[in-house]
């Protein structure tokens, strides 16, 4: 076979991770955790790894099961593997998310939850790096977009060993001097190498071709496009080795970091102009609400760059770091998944209930299955709140951020409301009756 | 089956095609340069030689049972073989002028 077949788990995914992010969205609105409690308190950690892990991680993989396959023109080694990838990091979320609330004196529970947790996120996510790195494995030479992907799996690999080394010496199962010197000094590393590794450089190259692919633009794989690559693999390279080695040399952390932030910010700067490049060199010329929305979520990237740059050179990223992680997670990376999203139900529905009878009789096209006019405002409030509530936390006004949240989430709730129309073909039966299979399954696809 | 004959009923063929659409571009095949070219062999087979838009495309299977089964519609077919090609490549230049109308592309815009 040629190509990619449908992921049958990737709308369970995406469900999974859609409420994540309402629940995670509802807690800030609370006012639980950052900016109302410490950036390193347990309520900050439960609110930080429901987004990461529960959000977008949950999404990443999903779309991932879906998009490798294309990204190397081969199908997914397994389509087994992911159902129980997605039980194991579900469970291993709630464990750590029990662990949190414990180590705050919300819980009370006989044992720790972090050494159940380490095993079934471990677990979790070596099926899932499995799957996909056999998939690539078999696929070698590997496009400049899949090199990206194999970037951010490694990262969250190291992402993952890291955290698993963090809630085993929170569980108290690690005593060795030198794992305890990483697990209280490492922690930037791991949130770097999972905010900017595994999600970002994994978002860089999966949108390389996506975005290509949807405004029919040709796609990039040269001198600038490699150098983005090399500049980021050599700069979480560096926080990687470079900084695990720093902290068991006892030296400074701040040096490893610093150069591969630099590195970091040549490798966005190259990536955001490649992207202009391939949206001023689109041969569509209306572009799908998709395609619009991706370009909030690189400006958002742009803006986090230069709020960490400029932060840094006046001597106060670590007040503001809080700011630059919450532009970046929620106004480029959830941004971004939100906007492909958008694209990705209506496709993946299409292919399942339109694809079967492709050539029998007429069928609608995957635009057919949205309406962009009602999903347009609830992009704009949802990009609008992100914006505003990086204001918030710039300027320290904790309760302008909690309404931005609140605007966060009801624009989720509204865009959650499109994705279950699109899905369940409402918006196409206005112009065609329903296909033979009938509606299809709101988690799960017919393969 | 004289020439003409068989060069007729590659036309039908073509035109059957035009029932199956790319999902993402939403136009026919036929008239997005996707079809290279359509041949009837004497006792009604026809070997239809296409591509898609990208390769690994999720949609490739679809789009190839989807032919095959367009084609065979035609009165007179009695086999349908589509073969799935990426040489050379396609790019918006083998658009006709009325389906690069349709997604707003300019006439003679390649890549």
């Amino acid at each position: 076979m040629v190509g990619a077949s449908l992921s049958k788990w990737t709308m369970s995914y995406f469900a999974a991770a859609l409420l994540a992010l309402i629940a995670a969205e509802g807690l800030m609105v609370a006012g639980f955790g950052f900016p109302n409690a410490p950036i390193r308190g347990p309520e900050t950690l439960v609110l930080v790894h429901l987004v990461a892990i529960g959000w977008l991680s949950m999404l990443m993989l999903g779309a991932l099961f879906q998009f490798v396959p294309v990204l190397v023109a081969r199908p997914l080694h397994s389509n087994r593997l992911p159902l129980p990838s997605l039980v194991l990091i579900l469970s291993g979320l709630a464990a750590l998310l029990l662990g949190f609330l414990q180590m705050g004196g919300y819980l009370a529970l006989p044992h720790s939850c972090f050494p159940a947790a380490s095993a079934l996120l471990g677990a979790g996510v070596s099926l899932a790096l499995w799957n996909l790195g056999r998939t690539l494995w078999a696929a070698r030479p590997l496009p400049i977009s899949a090199r990206f992907v194999t970037v951010g799996l490694a990262s969250i690999a190291v992402t993952a060993l890291l955290g698993i080394l963090f809630a085993l010496t929170l569980g108290g199962v690690v005593s060795h001097p030198a794992l305890l010197a990483i697990a209280s000094q490492g922690v930037p590393v791991h949130a770097i190498v999972g905010l900017g590794g595994w999600l970002t450089f994994t978002a860089m190259g999966v949108s390389y071709r996506l975005l290509a692919m949807f405004m029919l633009a040709p796609e990039l794989d040269g001198a600038s496009t490699r150098a983005a690559f090399h500049f980021g693999a050599v700069a979480l390279a560096l926080v990687i080795f470079g900084g695990v080695g720093l902290i068991l040399l006892g030296g400074h952390l701040a040096f490893a970091l610093a150069a591969a932030g630099t590195l970091g910010l040549v490798c966005v700067a190259i990536y955001w102009t490649d992207m202009v490049h391939l949206y001023r060199a689109r041969k569509r010329r209306v572009i799908e609400l998709n395609s619009r929305m991706a370009g909030f979520a690189l400006i958002s990237l742009g803006l986090a760059a230069t709020l960490a740059l400029a932060a840094n050179i006046l001597g106060v990223l670590p007040r503001l770091a809080g700011a630059v992680a919450f532009l970046t997670a929620f106004g480029w990376l959830s941004g971004l998944g939100l906007a492909m999203l958008y694209k990705i139900v209506a496709f993946i529905t299409w292919l399942e209930c339109y694809g079967p009878v492709l050539g029998k009789m007429p069928t609608p096209r995957v635009q057919d299955l949205v309406v962009e006019r009602r999903a347009l405002p609830w992009f704009m409030i949802y990009f609008v709140a992100v914006w505003s509530g990086t204001v918030a936390l710039l300027i320290e006004q904790a309760t302008v951020f909690r309404v931005s949240a609140g605007a966060m989430t009801i624009a989720t709730v509204g865009l959650c409301i499109q994705f279950m129309h699109t899905r369940r073909l409402d918006h196409v039966l206005t112009l065609t009756s329903l296909p033979e299979s009938g509606r299809p399954r709101l988690l799960m696809s017919a393969t | 089956m004289t020439v003409e004959a068989n060069d007729e009923l590659a036309d039908h063929v073509r035109d059957a095609l035009r029932l199956v659409i790319d999902p993402e571009l939403g136009y026919n095949i036929v008239d997005l340069g996707l079809i290279y070219f359509v041949v009837i062999q004497d006792g009604g087979i026809a070997n239809i030689v296409m591509t898609t838009t990208t390769k690994g495309c999720p949609a490739t299977n679809y789009l190839k049972e989807g032919s095959r089964d367009a084609a065979w519609t035609v009165e007179g077919i009695e086999f349908v073989d589509v073969s799935l090609t990426y040489e050379p490549p396609w790019t918006p230049e083998m658009m006709t002028d009325d389906a690069k109308q349709h997604l707003g592309i300019m006439r003679g815009s390649g890549w």
